[in-house]
């Protein structure tokens, strides 16, 4: 039974023989968590762009410092502008010193420089892609990579399906045995059901799954292990985690930033293809999840599936207006900062429609969870950076302390993701030295501070899983396009409502305060309201 | 016993406290009424959302959190932490370590001091309890720490004297920070308290190889997982060594091992052998070798010597004292030095070496003479943080450790 549960779902394609595993390594016993991957070459599409300065150079420089990239690994950026190795490597020089999180020490920059090339390219000419192939090659043979490549698409999401298939033509897809190829998609990936379907098509055509990475950063490792940890390592949570204790469930992804100079990306996208598409659902997925069969990246991936597809996608009009508010701030001030309006921002249009700000009530239609609505919100410029779920269980069935001076709030548990990760249960309790006054107390336990060691950034945790290749914090395609398939509904009512010029529903609320009031109204109807964060 | 002065409680600073004691009973009276004192000490926070939430219920003042609610202080202890320190300095290390995980690993903190154990009885206990927030908008975490200097007939007794001072159900650890006794009556009492131990075999006098024997018959014994800062200090060297032969061309020759030389150092009269030996326990236990000839020195050679048995034949063992050079970091006896190995039968030869420079170990690899492998990585200048929180974060033994022990107490057994 456990066999056919465990079976890949996607086969590979017939004809593609399956790399086999090498003999294993005796003396690995024990060392799994400080593996070092094997060398690769790390194939930076858009290498001169704002994500290679900011996060990826300094990344794999900073892993390279913890001893955790071999010193073959080799960093070749693509892209179109005319520079040699030497221009590169001075501009990410300074990049690294600017970016990094451990600061830079001479000697070992100069060990790593070497290992960073330039190549230009014209993403949609074939011959660039030949001549990849064959600086490749070059690579492998000067520094020992062994013809592992890791492709990393940090470009326009426009170009991915073009790259894609220049890869595939070029055959660059398909490593040589004994070797493997990867291929690392950043966020968004896709704008919604239909051009996602589409790029996944495209990918898989060229790519098998199992060597696809689709980043969602967000996902640190240790919040998601923290959450799963939670649920599935403590007995007595779990016989209460269903609509027979659970009252409702709220999810909030709070950020007191605006834009910050974003503003052409953020008209595209808006607050539902920015975080309600991707971190929202994932975490509303984590909590809902029935208990995987296994702590590995197949059956979570399966489990968070299965949550998305209990979530109805008929989004009626009707629907959308009683159990949807979007949003958009006006000026106000956050943080004792007088901030601009959303239409007042650069690049942003004076009649933008785009909302900052969504809230709404979801259901998972499954025996655990039918009829216990999930209340989900995210916005810019609200007062705080927060993002909490919180599970409120039911009333006890008879209120006993009649003559309290004040009836206790139910009991609530709340998952502390950011800024402090936590978790905090309420119950009532006695007041002492007063008559029967029953108050609710919050118990609050945070996860100690780190030591000595400072936490890795996310790219880094990403881009050594991606060398080894562990996909547990990368996004499969199934996964993708059930997440579009509900959110791309709502996007395109609301499209059609602006088109009409029938956007009344789009609420204005003031930066610095928690969203329309519209947003609490979609509780107060159903008796509840909105935890103060 | 009782309690011949009064003690004193004092508050240091906003969320600190000092007692002493005179008595275990004591101890445990300083400790309720720093809790006490503690759930009623009022922080004016000046927060006016606070301040109004708790306008006209004055006894709630300072108690109240943002939204209004009632707020708990709480000590998330996790485990008892025991601590043998008979000499100060190490009493001092030991405490600033505790400090140092005290956020992450909330606990109380035992570290009892043992003086003259044939003057007079004594004991003097000084309680420090503090609570720490560790990061800005976090919950603060409380922490216990009990320092007891005694002497005397006392001193011979220290597992009836911290029993009453274990919390209950938490796991208890002991660290046991230099040379520990294993083996002796004191020290099997303490252990049979503990559910972990941590000590290092590093600082194992002698040789270090009457310790190991012991060391490995306290983890037979099968009640206590044991830690060793010894063993955790040659994860890197594994780690380098492992990864060499990671390599596809390299991973099929582990079996022809054939010749094994560690170089450690040996800055003083006797060569310390433990960390030596549990390295080459570690390959023997991974490798599956069967011990031959232990460890012992040899006619007409200058340094001892072992032999194995592997599948494919004979494994010479040679442990050495590295050249004396100038590299201040080679001054802790028994240190590694360099490792190198020989393997590679039937025509060709495979070197791999693992060697300390300055602050990097480098790990290189030829094949019949070219070098196919190279790796390096930096060792870190720890304090004891690091290896006591991965025996207070670990509750699982180290089975890879584990046979490494037996095998390295197998092979040092004949000079014990």
């Amino acid at each position: 039974m456990t066999t056919a549960a465990r079976a890949p779902r996607q086969s590979p394609p017939k004809g593609r023989p399956r790399t086999p595993s090498p003999a294993p390594n005796p003396l690995r016993a024990g060392l799994r968590l400080e593996r070092v991957p094997e060398p690769c070459t790390i194939v930076i599409f858009g290498g001169t762009g704002d994500l290679s300065h900011r996060r990826i150079l300094p990344a794999l420089y900073n892993l390279r410092h913890a001893g955790l990239l071999p010193s073959e690994t080799t960093v070749l950026a693509f892209a179109r502008r005319e520079y040699d190795d030497a221009a590169y490597r001075a501009e990410m020089e300074q990049a690294v010193e600017t970016y990094s999180r451990v600061p830079v020490e001479p000697a070992l920059w100069q060990d790593f420089a070497p290992a960073i090339r330039y190549q230009a390219g014209d993403f949609a000419d074939p011959a660039s892609y030949q001549a990849l192939a064959d600086r490749l090659e070059a690579i492998d043979a000067e520094r020992g990579t062994r013809g592992n490549r890791l492709f990393y698409l940090a470009t326009q999401p426009s170009a991915y399906t073009q790259i894609v298939a220049g890869l595939g033509k070029a055959g660059l897809a398909r490593p040589d045995r004994g070797s493997w190829a990867r291929v690392i998609i950043e966020k968004p990936f896709g704008r919604d059901l239909e051009s996602a379907i589409a790029l996944n098509r495209e990918v898989t055509r060229v790519f098998d799954e199992e060597q696809v990475y689709r980043i969602d950063h967000y996902l640190g490792k240790e919040t998601v292990r923290n959450l799963m940890v939670f649920r599935f390592g403590n007995g007595i949570f779990e016989p209460i985690w269903n609509r027979r204790y659970v009252d409702h469930v709220q999810v909030t992804v709070a950020e007191d930033l605006g834009v910050e100079g974003r503003g052409q990306f953020y008209e595209e996208a808006g607050a539902s293809r920015d975080i309600l598409q991707n971190h929202l659902l994932t975490l509303l997925a984590l909590v809902a999840m029935e208990p995987p069969i296994a702590f590995e990246a197949q059956a979570v991936r399966d489990e968070k599936l299965r949550v998305l597809r209990a979530i109805d996608p008929q989004w009626s009009e009707a629907r959308i207006r009683r159990d949807v508010v979007r949003g958009q701030y006006g000026a106000g001030w956050v943080g004792g900062t007088a901030v601009p309006a959303y239409r007042d921002e650069p690049e942003v249009a004076p009649t933008s429609t785009t909302e900052t700000f969504v809230a709404l009530k979801l259901e998972v239609q499954n025996w655990r969870w039918a009829e216990v609505p999930f209340y989900l919100r995210t916005g810019k410029r609200l007062p705080k950076r927060a993002t909490e779920i919180s599970v409120q269980f039911k009333r006890p069935p008879l209120m006993l302390f009649r003559e309290a001076a004040s009836e206790p709030e139910p009991n609530l548990l709340a998952l502390r993701i950011q800024p402090d990760e936590g978790i905090m249960l309420r119950f009532a309790a006695k007041v002492p030295e007063l008559g029967l006054d029953v108050r609710s107390v919050n118990m609050d336990f945070t996860y100690g501070s780190s030591f000595a060691t400072e936490a890795p950034e996310a790219y880094e945790t990403l881009l050594l899983d991606a060398m080894l290749g562990d996909a547990s914090l990368f996004t499969r395609a199934d996964e993708v396009e059930a997440a579009w398939g509900i959110v791309t509904p709502l996007d395109e009512t609301w499209a059609s409502w602006d088109h009409a010029g029938h956007d009344e529903d789009l609420e204005r609320y003031e930066a610095g305060t928690w969203g329309p009031q519209a947003a609490d109204r979609l509780l107060e109807r159903d008796g509840r309201r909105w935890r103060r964060l | 016993m009782s309690s011949t002065t009064v003690p004193s409680l004092q508050v240091v600073g906003g969320r600190r406290w000092l007692a002493r004691a005179r008595d275990v009973a004591g101890v445990e009276r300083e400790l309720s009424r720093i809790w006490a004192a503690a759930a009623h000490d009022v922080e004016a926070s000046g927060d006016e959302r606070e301040l109004e939430a708790a306008r006209g219920e004055p006894h709630l003042a300072g108690r109240l959190d943002r939204a209004g609610d009632v707020r708990v202080r709480m000590r998330t202890s996790v485990l008892t932490l025991l601590v043998v320190a008979p000499r100060p300095e190490t009493a001092e290390r030991a405490l600033d370590a505790i400090n140092v995980l005290a956020t992450r690993h909330p606990s109380r903190a035992v570290v009892l001091a043992p003086g003259d154990l044939d003057g007079p009885s004594r004991f003097e206990a000084q309680i420090f309890a503090q609570c720490l927030v560790p990061a800005r908008g976090a919950v603060e975490t409380c922490t216990e720490q009990i320092v007891v200097g005694c002497g005397g007939e006392l001193a011979q007794h220290l597992a009836e004297l911290v029993t009453p001072l274990l919390i209950h159900d938490l796991p208890v650890v002991l660290w046991w920070p230099d040379d520990p006794p294993i083996g002796r009556g004191q020290f099997g009492e303490l252990v049979e308290e503990a559910d972990r131990m941590l000590v290092d075999s590093g600082t194992f006098r002698d040789d270090g190889a009457l310790r190991l024997v012991a060391l490995d018959e306290v983890v037979r014994a099968g009640r206590t997982t044991v830690f060793d800062v010894g063993w955790l200090r040659l994860a890197l060297w594994r780690e380098l060594l492992a990864g060499l032969f990671d390599h596809p061309l390299l991973t099929p020759e582990l079996p022809t091992l054939r010749s094994l030389r560690i170089d450690v150092a040996k800055p003083g009269s006797t060569l310390r052998t433990a960390k030596a030996a549990l390295f080459a326990g570690w390959l023997a236990a991974r490798l599956g070798w069967r011990l031959v000839e232990p460890l012992a020195a040899r006619h007409g050679a200058a340094f001892p010597g072992a032999m194995f048995r592997s599948e494919h034949g004979l494994v010479h063992l040679e442990i050495r004292a590295a050249a004396p050079g100038s590299d201040p970091a080679l001054r802790s006896p028994g240190s590694l030095a360099r490792v190198e190995l020989e393997l590679g039968r039937r025509g060709h030869d495979v070197r791999a070496r693992v060697t300390r420079q300055a602050d990097h170990l480098l790990a290189t690899a030829d094949w019949q003479g070219v070098q196919v492998c190279r790796r390096a990585g930096r060792l870190e200048h720890f304090g004891d943080a690091p290896y006591l929180a991965e025996a207070l974060d670990r509750g699982a033994p180290d089975r890879v450790f584990e046979a490494a022990l037996a095998q390295a107490s197998l092979l040092v057994g004949a000079a014990a």
